[in-house]
């Protein structure tokens, strides 16, 4: 059987957001099954269709480009099946894109993140963000499934590419490594800017608006 | 909005998916274009909730209707139920995310006794009063419907009207009622007077209750012109045409049974004596093999599922079967979806079947003998016999099957010390059996479980006269058991908690006066009773001497053929006089056959225009 790979671009938003990353999984499943698009199974006793997420999404965060591959069995329009795709999504993930995948899993190195803190008055907020790029390291915990939780230095890390007060919220650009070989959380980010600040935020909205390779091109 | 207010605590619950809707299928309307918004309201966890069969059909149901929008609720898990207190988040429905004490009916439906203390926590965490007469014109109408349903009395001071049997007509009839009233500007008293005139709704507040010095019920009386002495159950006479979805609502998170299932029958031929639902479900009705097969085909094509189960009571019985499974695995097979089938009688059970149904090959192979001998079967009408057992189990090994799974039943009518060792001997001799088979997997052991269940005697049953065994009873028998289990590498026996039985039994066949035994029991702490790791029985025991009761008194005590059952006046057409029939046979052994081999006069028929089965 022919099998021919296809990367799908999407967005998350909205009620989605709270779709951990598992349940995307079967999500996607269904809506492609749903889709009626000519997908691939993975052959053997109990057969099913092959996913791939490039880079996982952390529960909450909003996303206008998220990636997932799959396979069909056979040449696809690539915008009517886009279509088709989108119509069988759940309210709030639509597809923007299908297109042959260029790079692979492993190219990814960095991600940006749009954030928005309400809570602070603006002077404060952006006094708390001067106060944490000027510290010279920042201890955070991370989870990792071997070695349990180890403590990171994420300081070195964090590349601030805008920051705006915008009336009543605080409006940051940031660029944080993302991918297989060091992968750090937005929400981590978040959490330390609001330990180091002593802000306690009402609300934050994050999302990520882009995917990059280590070499700095966009993922595609 | 509360939307704003929710979406800041979901990152610190689990499993937040099950607390926002918007999954797919879900259904949003405008509410300034409806005329009646309904809360249906499941008293457990979502994972339950949703994977409800009933829920999902009237809920579709009510939708289709466009001037009706019906949102579901279920009961926050203990980590957002704290976080919504905190922020004063009262209860609100999934779709809308509006509070659902601004609905006009809120809807529970009652599966099992134990989650009695849940509805009384979701009405409170609705920010109404839990009891009926203390919610004032401007609340929303409770109602409440389900099998428990038909011995409500316990929860007749929370819920202003009980729907008894079947609920897609009814349900409808009640809505209409409700819409045209409210636009007359009607009060609710006005309307629970209209309303009792329907056939199938009993509102408990138009009757009133007289005990006699014994503490046994006197009489259940009407206190209302509207309200007539008996009030009778609805049934849906045919299957094949009535409502089914066309979708399910696809749930982010993984719940109890994520699958499509259609329905294919409903009730039970077989009368099972200690069944419930094969006698408050009567008489069998069935979908022919097309209608199956279509909604089957929308159901996949809707939700994306890769499952799909065929749900009934006893599946097997279906008499097109066969013909069923062969067109449904013909569209099944060609779309990877695999076909289960649950509850299925060991005596239907065959190579061809177990071939058939890729899928249980997950879960293992569960067969319910009930009881350890061919006489206690008789007595409880399981009508299979050890060689049917032996048979099913060998095919199964034969198969490559290395374990099974046996339920059984405890402390039943009758039960004496040779029946609770016969249940080790027939886990001894399928032991024996699996290591008979020369083909039997290398260097495999067989696994054996037995699982036990204290017997809980339920309303409108031929053993609702019975007591329940007491607890020394049953952990002398338990003992008993394990003692005479030889090889007990191979078999594993475990069982339920007495404690919860006996609530069960409580609940089950218990009268009005409970309702403030329930009341304490929440205010005290208790809910999901039904979970382990909630249950607190201490807490009950403590409402039970506070209220003045005693369990024993409803849980223990054997009921003459004459005494008033506290849900006398609740007809499901099942007569006094055929279950006392029912009973005096279970007590001498004797069977009776199957609805579709001859019929023992339950009843029912009279609702059927006659006959079940056409001839009979
Ligand atoms: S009336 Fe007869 S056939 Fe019908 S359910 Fe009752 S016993 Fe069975």
């Amino acid at each position: 059987m022919e099998k021919i790979d296809v990367r799908a671009v999407f967005s998350k938003s909205g009620r989605a957001i709270f779709i951990s990353h598992l349940d995307l999984q079967r999500t996607m499943q269904r809506a492609l099954k749903r889709s009626g698009l000519p997908v691939w199974y993975s052959q053997g006793f109990n057969p099913h269709i092959y996913l791939n997420f490039p880079l996982a999404l952390s529960l909450g965060i909003s996303s206008c480009t998220e990636f997932m591959d799959f396979s069909v069995t056979e040449e696809i329009d690539f915008e009517k099946a886009r279509e088709k795709l989108d119509l069988a999504m759940p309210d709030g993930i639509s597809v923007i894109k299908l297109a042959e995948p260029v790079h692979k899993n492993q190219d990814i190195g960095f991600a940006e993140y749009e954030m928005k803190f309400y809570g602070g008055s603006p002077d404060e907020m952006l006094e708390g963000l001067e106060k944490m790029m000027s510290m010279e390291t920042i201890e955070t915990e991370k989870h990792s499934k071997s070695k349990g939780i180890v403590k990171i230095d994420i300081r070195p890390h964090i590349e601030i590419l805008n920051a705006e007060a915008c009336g009543d919220h605080l409006f940051l650009t940031v660029k944080l490594p993302a991918g297989g070989s060091l992968n750090i959380n937005a929400n981590v980010f978040a959490d330390a800017f609001s330990d180091v600040s002593g802000i306690e935020f009402k609300s934050i909205c994050i999302e990520r608006t882009k995917i990059l390779c280590k070499n700095g091109e966009k993922f595609i | 909005m509360l939307k704003e207010q929710i979406e800041n605590i979901l990152l610190k619950v689990r499993n937040p998916s099950r607390y926002i809707g918007g999954e797919l299928n879900s259904v949003v309307k405008d509410k300034s274009k409806v005329d009646v918004r309904f809360a249906f309201c499941f008293p457990d966890s979502y994972d339950v909730g949703m994977s409800h069969l009933g829920m999902k059909i009237l809920y579709s149901l009510k939708n289709k209707r466009e001037n009706f929008w019906c949102e579901r609720v279920f009961a926050p898990w203990e980590d957002m139920e704290a976080l919504m207190r905190e922020n004063n988040i009262p209860l609100y429905a999934l779709e809308s995310l509006d509070p659902v004490k601004e609905f006009d009916f809120i809807g529970f439906t009652i599966q099992y006794e134990l989650c009695y203390t849940n509805i009384l926590n979701m009405l409170d965490l609705a920010g109404l009063p839990v009891k009926a007469k203390d919610r004032t014109e401007d609340m929303p109408i409770v109602v409440a419907g389900g099998p428990c349903v038909c011995n409500p009395e316990p929860l007749a001071d929370f819920i202003d009207i009980f729907i008894l049997g079947e609920g897609e007509e009814v349900n409808l009839e009640l809505m209409d009622l409700y819409a045209e009233m409210k636009k007359r500007g009607c009060s609710k008293r006005e309307f629970l007077s209209e309303a009792a005139k329907i056939e199938g709704i009993y509102v408990p507040s138009f009757y009133d209750v007289s005990y006699n010095n014994d503490g046994t019920v006197a009489a259940v009386l009407p206190n209302h012109p509207n309200a007539s002495a008996k009030i009778r159950k609805r049934i849906i006479k045919y299957l094949d045409s009535i409502y089914y979805p066309e979708s399910f609502v696809v749930p982010y998170c993984e719940i109890v049974h994520d699958r499509a299932v259609v329905e294919v029958m409903r009730g039970c031929i077989r009368g099972c004596r200690f069944c419930q639902a094969g006698f408050i479900y009567r008489p069998l009705r069935e979908k022919s093999s097309e209608t199956i097969c279509s909604q089957t085909r929308s159901l996949c094509e809707s939700t994306g599922y890769e499952e799909v189960s065929l749900s009934s009571l006893s599946t097997s019985d279906l008499s097109s079967i066969d013909e069923t499974l062969i067109k449904l695995s013909e569209y099944t097979d060609g779309e990877k979806i695999n076909l289960s089938l649950p509850s299925m009688r060991i005596d239907r059970f065959s190579n061809e079947l177990m071939e058939r149904l890729k899928a249980i090959r997950k879960s293992g192979l569960t067969f319910a003998p009930e009881a350890g001998t061919q006489r206690l079967r008789d007595v409880i009408n399981k009508n299979i016999t050890e060689d049917e057992i032996m048979r099913a189990c060998r095919i199964a090994f034969e198969g490559g099957y290395t374990s099974v799974k046996l339920y059984f039943m405890m402390g039943l009518p009758t039960e004496k010390d040779e029946d609770i060792i016969g249940i080790a001997e027939l886990a001894e001799k399928i032991v024996d059996l699996y290591y008979q088979n020369p083909n039997r997997p290398k260097g495999r052991h067989v696994s054996i479980s037995v699982s036990c269940a204290t017997f809980v005697p339920k309303p409108f049953t031929p053993f609702e006269f019975e007591p329940q065994a007491s607890a020394e009873e049953i952990d002398r028998r338990q003992k008993l058991l394990l003692e005479s289990i030889r090889s007990k590498k191979r078999i594993n026996v475990s069982w339920h908690n007495y404690k919860v039985s006996i609530l069960e039994a409580v609940l089950a066949k218990g009268d009005r006066r409970l309702g403030e035994v329930i009341y304490e029991a929440w205010k005290s702490g208790c809910k999901f009773d039904s979970w382990s790791e909630f249950y607190r029985y201490e807490l009950w025991v403590k409402a039970f001497e506070k209220a003045g009761l005693d369990m024993d008194f409803y849980a223990h005590r054997k009921r003459s053929y004459d005494e008033v059952m506290p849900w006398q006046h609740l007809d499901y057409y099942i007569s006094r006089e055929f279950l006392i029939r029912e009973h005096k046979k279970a007590l001498n052994a004797e069977t009776t056959p199957n609805c579709r081999e001859k019929c023992s006069g339950c009843g029912i028929s009279a609702a059927m225009g006659g006959a079940c089965f056409g001839k009979n």
